[in-house]
């Protein structure tokens, strides 16, 4: 992970209201970690945590469980 | 004192004067509602003073409120925060002044200070609020949230944190967005475009209906002036917002195929007659009858739609999205009586309407004054138009098409020419193509399509053989002195002479107002528009409003629907007999600053250019099929990405939706505010080190490099995440290092002081997360641990003996892993010496205190004096702290020092007990 990887905060955080959705079909297929999110999204995995981070926040995602093996929670759409 | 807590606030008598506060309204001004102003307000408050506090955030509590916990009692710090925040909400002698900002403190000569104030608006009335939040989660603006350390995203619509007292929301609007404050119909084009990036598309296309209520055409047709001023133009290009607002319609329109609302409730007796059905027209009889009147629109034309019908072509236009547009006005009740053309307003009245807007447009074409003008072949560009748009349009295989004019009228017709297979179209324009008023994008697109550009050139006369055009004789011009309007006027080249065989001749040299019915009844200027007042459209006809290209001359379709929703606020307020003269029409926020936008995201990502896709050249001529074509949902959701949400809040309005009291209030505005106090706090607190000031510890460039602030919420109750995860993939982190002293005692940074609460402060962290992660390993990088304050050296005995680990050495470096670990270099000083390296998975950097520089600039006519490290200086810190260099101002916690708690609070006692001490003298004279 270098610093050309690294996005403004204000742009990653901007992209949450697009990718909440595409985050929500993929976890509609079962709980996902982040680096099993960012994979299927393509995108960064610190990226991809700052989008669960918030759609946790505003109640769309919880996280199942305790942290797997690895150290790595799973998170599933809430209700 | 006890006077001055019973003084009330009069005015200056002086007249001219303005209005000057003369006694005392406050005892004392305390600045910031962080730990140290609360304590001091508090105790003042318990004296019996009547104190003031003001904080510039929505919420008391500073930042001690944000911390897990405090040293070395590990006590939440919630718990010991929020009595103190309720008890300065709610105390009968302290007034807490929210949102607020002090512009400037002076002192005037018995010794009083004259605070200017600044309350900044909320939008939000929060005696309504209740706290729900309901507001954040619709609201469709993400926002780095300051009160996370910026870890995760908040909302442009917030409650500052959950403990917040008050618990009430705030909108950030920064000013109206360049987008939507260009707009001339009032279009919250910012707001439609944060709804479709986030998904909702209806929400999006009703947020547009409320301003104007033809989407479709101007999806299509509108010379966009929102992209004009976009922000992000500045960058790799605008966002595509007509692109997306294409979107959004036709999807809508798909699922909607004719409205989803009836007729609404007729609320009001009176009738209202507008006369033209183009997009002015429309407009205002679209928001009358929202209004609840009955509105009917006269349209002389056999088809309604004005311009929008017969003006455009249907390559730019489908006529099909203009009907489904006029469905929005006519499912409101509104009848549209077409080929009933209109000769008297006085009629109209006579009839029955009680107002009337007059709307005809400018649907003729200008003449030229050029000989051979009334030759059979010769037309104008109105008139060529609505024929190749009506049911019988003109066949021009292998003719010779010539289009004299350079504007966006002379580019229409002759690329509808070419679509009706003229073999050969010029335009010719009379100065040269950089003088053209026409888009230069659409010049280019009518050259790709193969119409030729004569430049300089102008026609003599126009050959006619039996009444029919045969030939166009031209002239060169060249371009002499600059005219009136600031362009160079065309002259004639003497002898230039040339004549070429032409079938048809469309003058395109500019628009008529359709007003000559009305000259005898009502002021019109020389150019035929109609006189009307440009803020109430009110005409010389007192019952008559005018509006649209009939008064403005020639303009965009977006412009023309303004005042349509123009003429329905004035004609309303006539109606109902209220003043329409000096009354204001719509007044947004001041337009954000493009400059301050760009500078919030210094580094902004790369990307291409928004694609904007356009039928082949090949395809197109070939029919009216529609040039420009449609982008999908995730190229518009895309699209709206870009958006950089320039004025914060993006006038969604989903806020207004959702909440259940009516809390919000757009239109509340910045209030000023002016109070005379006698004695004054300063507790404006501290700012933390900014670790990008450090580059080789890697802060800002490894997501696992975090400060202890950023820390101290992951540990919070209240944190971002759902546990201590490390920022770069949500892993629980198990080997966790803390780099003491960074940016502390260090010259490299000019900030030689100890911070004073990095070692106790990373300790206490130290030992939560072993809470957190039992099985995680903390390394403490350091120089030196002061564990100087009642109970810290047990505090630090109880980490060694919880197993963290102590490293003496000084760090240098910290490098990044592909895995996301880090690798910290060190200086090993007890360890045998020499430089090592240790890897871990997640590096916190242990940020010192700094100065916050603002209380130095609260008075402005009599600097407060700053000690040699800039924080405020005590003139006599043993013997009399808290007492600045200016009588009457104190100053309590960190404002002065760094400090940690349990200190901040003994010194805002001691700051009081001198502001108590101070008010009892000056009580007494001395």
């Amino acid at each position: 992970m270098t610093a050309s990887t690294l996005r403004d905060k204000r742009e990653i955080f901007r992209d949450e209201l697009v990718m909440r959705d595409r985050i929500a079909a993929l976890l509609s297929g079962g709980p996902r970690t982040v680096p099993e999110l960012a994979e299927a999204l393509g995108r960064p995995s610190h990226e991809v945590l700052a989008w669960v981070a918030a759609m946790r926040r505003y109640g769309r995602i919880e996280e199942r469980g305790k942290a797997n093996g690895d150290g790595y929670f799973a998170y599933a759409l809430k209700g | 004192m006890a006077d001055a807590a019973t003084l009330t606030v009069t005015k200056d008598p002086a007249p001219g004067a303005g209005p000057t506060l003369l006694r005392p309204s406050y005892d004392v001004l305390v600045v910031g509602g962080g730990i140290a102003g609360m304590e001091s307000a508090l105790t003042l408050g318990d004296m019996g003073y009547k104190v003031l506090l003001v904080e510039k955030e929505a919420s008391i509590g500073g930042k001690m409120i944000l911390l897990s916990k405090v040293f070395p009692t590990l006590d939440c710090a919630s718990c010991i925060s929020t009595p103190k925040m309720a008890a300065t909400s709610h105390h009968p002698n302290v007034t807490a002044l929210l949102y607020s900002e002090i512009e400037g403190i002076t002192r005037d000569e018995r010794g009083l200070f004259r605070v200017k104030l600044r309350r900044k608006p909320t939008f939000v009335d929060w005696a309504a609020c209740t706290g729900c939040g309901e507001c954040e989660i619709v609201c469709t603006v993400a926002i780095p949230d300051e009160f996370n350390a910026n870890l995760v995203a908040r909302r442009a619509t917030h409650i500052a944190f959950p403990q917040a007292v008050p618990k009430k929301a705030v909108v950030d609007r920064f000013g109206t967005s360049p987008c939507s404050f260009t707009c001339p119909a009032g279009v919250k084009t910012h707001g439609y475009v944060s709804l479709v990036r986030a998904g909702k598309y209806e929400e999006a296309f009703r947020l547009h209906m409320e301003d104007a209520p033809l989407p479709g055409s101007l999806s299509r047709a509108c010379y966009a002036p929102c992209e004009g001023e976009c922000t992000r133009g500045t960058l790799e290009g605008t966002v595509p917002i007509r692109a997306i607002k294409r979107f959004m319609v036709d999807r809508y329109y798909a699922e909607h195929p004719v409205p989803e609302y009836g007729p609404p409730e007729r609320l009001r007796p009176e009738r209202v007659a507008v006369v033209g059905s183009g997009p002015s027209g429309l407009s205002a009889a679209y928001h009358l009858a929202r209004r609840g009147y009955d509105v009917t629109v006269f349209e002389s034309a056999p088809l309604a739609g004005g311009m929008l019908r017969y003006g455009i072509p249907p390559y730019r236009l489908p006529k099909d999205i203009v009907d489904r547009d006029i469905l929005n006005i006519t499912a409101l009740g509104v009848e549209i009586r077409t080929a009933a053309p209109v000769r008297s307003l006085a009629g109209l009245k006579a009839d029955g309407y009680d107002a009337i807007y007059l709307a005809a447009g400018t649907m003729e074409g200008a003449r030229a004054g050029v000989a051979g003008e009334d030759l059979d072949g010769v037309t104008d560009c109105m008139g060529f138009l609505k024929r190749a748009s009506g049911p019988e349009p003109m066949d021009l295989a292998g003719k010779t098409v010539m289009v004299i004019g350079g504007g966006n009228s002379a580019i229409d017709p002759a690329r509808t020419a070419i679509r009706l297979g003229a073999s050969k179209v010029v335009i010719q324009y009379r100065r040269s193509r950089k003088e053209m008023p026409a888009h230069d994008w659409e010049v280019a697109a009518a050259l790709e399509e193969g119409v030729e550009l004569q430049e300089l050139k102008a026609p003599k006369r126009f050959v006619g053989e039996g009444g029919r055009l045969k030939a166009v004789e031209s002239l060169t011009m060249r371009l002499g002195e600059p005219d009136a309007s600031g362009r160079r006027s065309p002259v004639p080249v003497e002898g230039s002479e040339q004549t070429l065989p032409v079938d048809l001749v469309v003058l395109a040299i500019g628009l008529k107002p359709s007003t000559a019915p009305f000259a005898g009844e009502l002021a019109l200027n020389r150019n035929g528009t109609v006189k009307a007042d440009p803020e109430t459209l009110a005409t010389s006809l007192p019952f008559a409003f005018a509006g649209g290209d009939a008064v403005t001359g020639p303009s965009m379709i977006v412009q023309a629907i303004g005042q349509g929703k123009r003429a329905a606020f004035f004609i309303d307020r006539f109606l109902r007999g209220e003043p329409v003269a000096g009354v204001r029409f719509e007044e947004p926020l001041p337009v954000a600053d493009k400059a301050e936008v760009v500078a919030r995201t210094p580094n902004p990502t790369p990307l291409p250019a928004a694609r904007r896709a356009e039928r082949p050249v090949a395809e197109r001529v070939t029919g009216m099929a529609e040039v420009e074509l449609p982008v999908g949902e995730e190229e518009a959701r895309q699209g709206a990405a870009r958006c950089l949400d320039c004025g914060g809040c993006s006038e969604c309005h989903q806020c207004v939706q959702a909440c259940p009291a009516g809390a919000f209030h757009f239109e509340m505005r910045e209030q000023k505010a002016e109070e005379l106090v006698r004695s004054v706090v300063v507790s404006t607190g501290f700012k933390l080190f900014d670790a990008r000031r450090k580059p080789l510890l890697g802060y800002g460039r490894y997501p696992n490099v975090i400060d202890a602030m950023e820390m101290d919420r992951l540990l919070a109750p209240t944190r971002p995440y759902n546990t201590v995860l490390r920022p770069s993939d949500g892993k629980a982190p198990d080997n966790i290092a803390y780099v003491l002293c960074t940016g502390s005692r260090d010259c490299t940074v000019d900030h030689r002081l100890c911070s004073r609460v990095c070692c106790m402060y990373s300790l206490k962290q130290s030992q939560l997360i072993l809470g957190a992660l039992p099985l995680a390993d903390v390394t403490i990088y350091y120089m030196d641990i002061r564990a100087f304050g009642k109970g810290y050296e047990e505090f630090f005995q109880q980490a060694r003996g919880m197993g963290i680990t102590f490293v003496k050495g000084k760090v240098g470096q910290v490098d990044g892993r592909p895995n996301g670990n880090l690798v910290v270099t060190y200086e090993d000083i007890e360890g045998g010496g020499g430089k090592k390296r240790m890897e871990h998975d997640l590096v916190v950097l242990s940020v010192g205190l700094q100065p916050n520089r603002d209380a130095l600039r609260l008075f402005p006519d009599e600097p407060l004096e700053a000690d040699a490290n800039a924080y405020v200086r005590e003139v006599d810190e043993d013997l009399e702290p808290g007492r600045t260099s200016i009588p009457g101002v104190f100053v309590a916690g960190t404002a002065s020092g760094a400090r940690d708690i349990p200190d901040t609070v003994l010194h805002s006692g001691a700051a009081a007990a001198q502001t108590a001490a101070y008010l009892k003298r000056m009580e007494r004279g001395r």
